[in-house]
C-alpha cells in the first residue's frame, strides 16, 4: 500500500504529514532553525520514524513552504497556499475561506468547494499580521510563546496599539511595561492590533462561512477570540492546525500520483 | 563542450527590433542635433497635443518618462535616484519624475551629458513641454527642473472630461475649441521662442502621418485577439513609444508598424503564438516593473501570454478626420479620443465603471482573457487608483481573476520578484477554477 508525504518548511516550524488511501498515518513538527535544508531533513527522518515507515515506502513526497526549495527527496515542489486549501478541505469540507496564521505571514483564502484556491491575500513587506509579531511581544514581555493567548484572555483592559508595525509595535509594548500596563492587557492589545489587520485582509477577500484558522495562530486562543469578536463569527479550528499545509501537500502527492503513476494507484 | 543555447520562451517579433532600434537612436540624433545648434525640447508624453507642432517646427525631442523606464530596464535608474533622494526629493514621488532629476542634477553637476547616461543621454534642452493630461507630478515636475536647467517651461492644457457631464450637449465642441485655443497659442509661443513661423503644410502633412501611424498601431493590436495570441505585452512595450511618444520620424515609424502589421497577420493565419504553448491568456495594468522585465519571460515559461496591456498607452480607437482641413482641429480630436474614447461606453451600462478601469473589462471579454496581473505603482497614484475597481469589476462581470503585485515603473526596491512568482504559481489554481466557471455562467471562454 503506498504512502505519500507532505513537507512544509515555515520560517518558524517545520511540518510533516504521511497519509495513506486519504486517511492521516503520521505527522510532526519541529523548530524549522536557521537551515531549512536540515530542517526538511530532519523532519521527513523522524515522521518516518513515528510512522515506522521506510522512505522507499514513500510513492510521492510533495514540498511546500518557504524552505521548500531543491529538497533532493521531493518528487514535487508545490505552492503553499493550494496545499493549505487541500489541507482545510480534508478535515472541514464546509469551510470556503481560510485565515492562516503563519510565522512569516498572515493569509486569508477562498477556498472552492473542491477545495482549491479561489482567492488570496497575504500580508507583505511587513510583519505585522504575522506570527512573528506574537514572538516579538512575548520576548519583550519575558512569557513563552504558549501561554500568550490563555493570558491574554484574562484582560480586562486591553491596551490600544497606534502601530501595526511589528518593529514600531514592539517599542509601544517597551513604553507600556515601563507605564506598568498588565502583560495580559498588552497582549490583548497585541491580539486586537492583528486582529483587526486580519479582518481588513478577509474584507478584501470577501467573508463566506464557515471559515476556519490555521498556523501557530490557530494554536493562540487570544488571537482567535479577537478575531472571532472583530468578525462577529466562530472560528473553525482544526485538532492541530499547524499541520494543515503539510497535510495538504500530502493530499497533494497523493492526487498527482494517482494521476501519472502507475495503473494501480489510479483505482 | 558544446553548451545549448536556452531557447527564448517569448517568440519576439522580428520587426520589432528595427522598431525598437529606430526609437533608441532618437537620443543619439537629438543629442547630434544638439551639437550644431539645433532646437532640442524634453518633452511629457501628451497624446499628441503636442508632438505634431514641435516635429514641424524642426524641434527634436526626447521623452524623460521614456528615458525613466530606459534607464530602469539597463539598471542606471538607482544612481539617478539616489541623487534625487540626495537633492531633497520626496522618494514616494513619481519613479520617472525623480529619475529625471537626478539624471539633470547630474548634467548640470558635470556640465555635460553624465558618462553613464544609456543610449547616448538627454541633450540640454532649450523648451521644457510638459503636460497637464492624467496626472498631478506632471504640473510641477518640470517646474521643479528649474533647479538645474535653464530652459522655458510650457505646459500643454486640455479638459478633464471625467464626469458624465462632458457627454452633455455642446461639451464636445467646447472641449475642442478650448484645446484648438491652447494649440494656437502655443504655436504662437514656439514662433516668438525659435524667431520663424509655422509651416502650416508641413504640420498638415505630419498630422497625417501620425493618424495613420495609429491607424496601422491600433489594427496590429487588434489582431492580438487571435488564439494563440501573435504578440506578447514585451513587444507591445518595445514598440509603443514610436506611436505614443511619438518618436522619430512618422514617415519611417509608418513603414515599420506596416512591416509589423504583415509579420503578425502572417502569424495569425499561420496560428503561431508568442507563447508556444499559451496556456493562460492575461492582460496587464498600468506600466510594467521597467527594471524586471525578464519577469514576464519566466512566466512565459509557465504558459502565460500577455495580451493586452494598460488602455491609456494604446493607440485610441480610430475616428475619421480626414473631411477636417484645420490640422489643430484635427489634432484635437485625437487627443481628445484617446483621453475619452472608452468613456462613453463606460457610461452606458448605468452602473459605476470608472473611465479608466472600463477599457480593461471590455479587453479582457473581448481578447478572452484568463486572468490580469495588476501593477499598482508606489509611486504613481493615477496608475494604481482605479485598479482595485479593476479587480472588482473583472472578478464580478466576467469571473476574470486577478493578480496583484505592487512594485514601481521604475524604483527596483518597491517590487519583489521571488515573491510575485510565488503568487503567480498560486493564480493559476485560480484562473483553473474561473475558467471552468465562466464555462458554467455561459460565457464564450
Amino acid at each position: 500500500m503506498p504512502y505519500f508525504m507532505g513537507i512544509d518548511i515555515g520560517s518558524g516550524t517545520s511540518k510533516g504529514v504521511i497519509v495513506n488511501d486519504g486517511k492521516m498515518v503520521a505527522s510532526h513538527l519541529l523548530p524549522s532553525g536557521v537551515n531549512y535544508r536540515e530542517a526538511a531533513q530532519k523532519v521527513r527522518q523522524e515522521l518516518l520514524a513515528k510512522a515506522g515507515l521506510s522512505p522507499a515506502e514513500m510513492a510521492h513526497t510533495v514540498v511546500t513552504g518557504l524552505g521548500g526549495n531543491n529538497l533532493p527527496f521531493a518528487n514535487q515542489q508545490a505552492a503553499d497556499l493550494p496545499c493549505c486549501a487541500r489541507g482545510v478541505h480534508f478535515i472541514f469540507p464546509d469551510v470556503r475561506t481560510v485565515i492562516d496564521v503563519g510565522e512569516q505571514a498572515a493569509r486569508v483564502l477562498r477556498v472552492s468547494p473542491e477545495g482549491r484556491v479561489t482567492n488570496f491575500v497575504i500580508s507583505e513587506r511587513c510583519a505585522a499580521g504575522s506570527g512573528r509579531f506574537l514572538r516579538i511581544i512575548a520576548n519583550v514581555l519575558r512569557i513563552d510563546l504558549k501561554d500568550v493567548g490563555p493570558l491574554s484572555l484574562q484582560s480586562k483592559n486591553p491596551v490600544t496599539f497606534t502601530t501595526g508595525c511589528a518593529v514600531f509595535g514592539e517599542s509601544e509594548a517597551v513604553s507600556r511595561v515601563a507605564e506598568g500596563a498588565a502583560k495580559e492587557d498588552i497582549l490583548a492589545g497585541v491580539h486586537k492590533a492583528l486582529a483587526n489587520k486580519i479582518a481588513m485582509m478577509v474584507e478584501r477577500v470577501g467573508l463566506e462561512p464557515e471559515c476556519a484558522i490555521t498556523g501557530g495562530g490557530g494554536r493562540d486562543v487570544g488571537l482567535i477570540k479577537r478575531i472571532e469578536e472583530n468578525l462577529g463569527i466562530r472560528l473553525l479550528v482544526p485538532p492541530d492546525p499547524q499541520i494543515i499545509t503539510a497535510l495538504g501537500a500530502a493530499i497533494m502527492a497523493e492526487e498527482q500520483a494517482r494521476l501519472t503513476a502507475a495503473p494501480e494507484l489510479k483505482s | 563542450m558544446v553548451t545549448e543555447k536556452k531557447k527564448k520562451t517569448i517568440n519576439r517579433l522580428q520587426s520589432m527590433y528595427p522598431l525598437r532600434a529606430n526609437i533608441d537612436e532618437m537620443y543619439k540624433r537629438v543629442v547630434e542635433a544638439s551639437k550644431v545648434g539645433k532646437p532640442t525640447a524634453w518633452c511629457m508624453v501628451n497624446w499628441w497635443e503636442a508632438d505634431p507642432i514641435l516635429k514641424a517646427m524642426d524641434i527634436e525631442l526626447v521623452y524623460p518618462e521614456n528615458y525613466g523606464a530606459v534607464c530602469a530596464a539597463v539598471g542606471t535608474a538607482q544612481t539617478y535616484l539616489s541623487r534625487s533622494d540626495a537633492d531633497g526629493f520626496p522618494t514616494h514621488m513619481c519613479g520617472y519624475a525623480r529619475n529625471c532629476f537626478g539624471y539633470a542634477a547630474r548634467m548640470k553637476e558635470l556640465g555635460e551629458i553624465p558618462p553613464e547616461a544609456p543610449l547616448g543621454g538627454m541633450a540640454k534642452p532649450v523648451l521644457l513641454v510638459s503636460s497637464g493630461a492624467l496626472c498631478d507630478a506632471r504640473y510641477k515636475w518640470f517646474q521643479a527642473l528649474g533647479r538645474y536647467v535653464e530652459a522655458p517651461v510650457w505646459t500643454m492644457e486640455l479638459p478633464h472630461p471625467g464626469v458624465v457631464e462632458s457627454q452633455k450637449e455642446g461639451a464636445y465642441e467646447g472641449a475642442i475649441a478650448f484645446m484648438v485655443k491652447e494649440l494656437r497659442e502655443f504655436i504662437e509661443f514656439l514662433e516668438k521662442l525659435l524667431g520663424k513661423k509655422m509651416d502650416w503644410d508641413k504640420l498638415a502633412e505630419m498630422t497625417d502621418d501620425l493618424v495613420k501611424v495609429n491607424r496601422v498601431w491600433f489594427e496590429i493590436n487588434e489582431l492580438r485577439k487571435a488564439r494563440p495570441s501573435p504578440m506578447n505585452s514585451r513587444d507591445f512595450w518595445s514598440c509603443m513609444n514610436a506611436s505614443l511618444y511619438p518618436s522619430g520620424d512618422p514617415k519611417v515609424s509608418l513603414k515599420l508598424y506596416q512591416d509589423m502589421y504583415n509579420e503578425v497577420k502572417s502569424r495569425v493565419d499561420n496560428h503561431i503564438g508568442a507563447v508556444e504553448n499559451e496556456k493562460y491568456r492575461l492582460a496587464f495594468a498600468e506600466l510594467p516593473p521597467w527594471h524586471d522585465l525578464k519577469i514576464f519571460d519566466e512566466l512565459a515559461e509557465r504558459g502565460w501570454n500577455f495580451v493586452v496591456e494598460s488602455w491609456a498607452y494604446h493607440p485610441p480607437k480610430p475616428i475619421d478626420t480626414s473631411q477636417v482641413s484645420d490640422p489643430l482641429r484635427r489634432i484635437a480630436m485625437h487627443t481628445y479620443q484617446w483621453l475619452t474614447g472608452y468613456f462613453q461606453d463606460a457610461l452606458a451600462p448605468r452602473e459605476y465603471m470608472g473611465y479608466f478601469a472600463f477599457p480593461y473589462l471590455e479587453w479582457a471579454r473581448t481578447y478572452q482573457c484568463d486572468g490580469a496581473l495588476l501593477h499598482p505603482l508606489l509611486t504613481c497614484r493615477t496608475a494604481t487608483n482605479h485598479l482595485m475597481l479593476v479587480q472588482d469589476r473583472l472578478l464580478n462581470k466576467l469571473k476574470v481573476p486577478s493578480l496583484v503585485a505592487e512594485g514601481d515603473i521604475v524604483d527596483l526596491k518597491l517590487f519583489n520578484h521571488a515573491d510575485t512568482m510565488k503568487k503567480a504559481v498560486i493564480f493559476e489554481e485560480i484562473m483553473d477554477h474561473y475558467k471552468q466557471a465562466r464555462r458554467e455562467a455561459g460565457f464564450e471562454w
